[in-house]
């Protein structure tokens, strides 16, 4: 079995390949020269220097004593389906029966936006250097007001910096919350101090000495250190190159398989077919990348067992936790339960009578509660979800033959 | 082995089956859960990055942490998801008139 890719869900398959019981050969191609770690703290604790783990995914010895042959600093080069071979940037090959692509997306670089001053994060060492960055700088400005954004800001300002977002669509983290609800995280980020400019797009920089000049349609903003998070691109060259299918992303079924039999797909790059979901989906979360790499690894093994995992992921931003579970299509409307102003709710998204999926600020508690509901087939009212005295706990009960008081 | 043995304010006419809670025992942040009748005693702190365990939630026998989803077997304290994570238990009893007391260990 080959992996190449060793991010979280190459990590989780090879570990999810000797659960089962494989005690053929596994190799893990890392492209980064680092034991296969977690990012989510990349943008958070780790900024603050408050990572209480050191991130790693298995500590270095796990792999030695899992006999899986870890490869760091170490990119595929090529891959031949036929001869069922990947060629490696060390010169050597390597063979396999069933393989995972798993190599993940990599931050999409605005051209003409680099220089000293501008920083992208993906990496650790992207991280240790944004670190070392915002503690030097006085002004810290974010450019896209997505999770990235908005957690690199939050991470400045607890620093003692002063921060700006800036964000071309009219609210924050527009593509995971409504506008009703990035507003509230906008409303949280002002209070906190940080100049939100949302709606404002950037036409250019301008670098000086120690600094940079953000041009915009509504001004200039001088900063000391722009960091830009605007998105990702799955790397799908290698996969392209082969001859698999590949859209916004490496093309899997709900079995994560690629479309030439034997190759299998996970994580960031892979964007799946599901049941069930109007459109292919391609989540960048790390949770669902561990679930997808398990499940490629089932998978791989002969277990066909379809991807159906709940996708779940989660945003730390001060002291507030976002959380969503499920994935559906925001512009419906949705059901309030608790309160926007006093920072504590989830918004639900029903199809019907079934929750599909839902977004809550500081109710972790309500997501758990939620991911059972989804995609299990129990019937909810808008009533219940919004009523706070039921307990979300029991509309996963069992229904019961006679009426329940 | 040196034990350390506190009474806490918690009875287990409080503590239903089905139900876990916090509880400071000497300074130490500590989870008690009852499963079935029995009673386990825990650290609050998640073994991923300490988070108090107390703020997820308990089904049967299945604890999981709110900040990342690990989730645990709160009989045994070893990790469902990851496998590979175990809470770090302490030495529960419960007395005849339902005080719980814990060793917090030396």
């Amino acid at each position: 079995m080959v992996v190449v890719g060793g991010g979280a869900a190459g990590a989780a398959a090879v570990a999810e390949l000797r659960h089962h019981g494989f005690g053929g050969a596994i190799t893990l191609v890392c492209g980064e020269d680092a034991v296969p770690y977690e990012r989510p703290p990349l943008s958070k604790e780790f900024l603050l220097d408050a990572a209480t783990t050191d991130g790693a995914l298995h500590p270095p010895e796990w792999y030695e004593q899992h006999d899986i042959d870890l490869r760091l600093g170490t990119l595929a080069t090529g891959l031949d389906p036929r001869a069922g071979s990947v060629a490696l940037s060390d010169g050597t090959s390597v063979r396999y029966d069933r393989l995972l692509i798993a190599v993940g997306v990599r931050p999409r670089v605005i051209p003409g936006m680099d220089g000293d001053q501008i920083l992208y994060l993906r990496t650790i060492g992207d991280a240790v250097r944004l670190r070392d960055r915002i503690r030097a700088a006085g002004h810290v400005a974010v450019l896209g007001g997505g999770f990235i954004g908005c957690e690199v800001a939050a991470a400045a300002i607890r620093l003692g910096k002063q921060a700006t977002i800036l964000e071309g669509l009219p609210s924050l983290l527009r593509r995971a919350l409504p506008p009703v609800l990035g507003d509230v995280v906008a409303g949280i980020h002002a209070a906190e101090g940080v100049d939100v400019r949302t709606g404002q797009n950037v036409t250019g920089i301008r670098a000086g000495t120690g600094s940079v000049t953000v041009l915009t349609t509504a001004g200039e903003v001088e900063c000391d250190l722009l960091v830009v998070g605007v998105g990702t691109v799955p790397n799908t060259g290698l996969a392209e190159q082969a001859g698999l299918a590949v859209g916004n992303g490496i093309e899997v079924d709900e079995y994560c398989a690629t479309s030439i039999p034997g190759i299998y797909a996970a994580g960031d790059v892979a964007v799946q077919h599901l049941p069930g979901h109007p459109g292919p989906v391609r989540v960048e979360h790390h949770d669902s990348a561990l679930r997808q790499g398990r499940a490629a690894a089932r998978n791989m093994l002969g277990l066909g067992e379809p991807f159906a995992d709940v996708h779940w992921f989660w945003s730390n931003q001060y002291e507030h936790s976002i959380q969503s579970a499920g994935i559906c299509d925001l512009a419906t409307g949705y059901v309030l339960r608790g309160s926007l102003t006093e920072l504590s709710f989830s918004a639900f998204w029903l199809d019907g009578n079934q929750v599909r999926s839902v977004i809550s600020l500081n109710r972790p508690r309500d997501v758990i509660d939620a991911r059972r509901l989804i995609g299990a087939g129990h019937p909810v009212t808008a009533a219940h979800l919004s009523d706070d005295t039921i307990p979300l706990k029991r509309l996963a009960r069992p229904q019961r033959a006679a009426a329940d008081t | 082995m040196t034990t350390n043995w506190h009474e806490t304010v918690v009875n287990l006419d409080d503590l239903w089956e089905g139900d876990m809670t916090a509880v400071k025992v000497d300074g130490e942040a500590v989870l008690l859960v009852n499963v079935d009748g029995d009673v386990h005693a825990y650290s609050n702190r998640c073994p991923h990055q300490a988070s108090p365990l107390d703020e997820g939630d308990l089904d049967g026998q299945t604890l999981t942490c709110a900040k990342h989803l690990w989730e645990f077997n709160a009989v045994t304290g070893c990790g469902v998801n990851p496998d590979d994570a175990r809470l770090k238990r302490f030495g529960c009893r419960v007395g005849d008139d339902g005080t719980i007391s814990v060793d917090i260990g030396p």
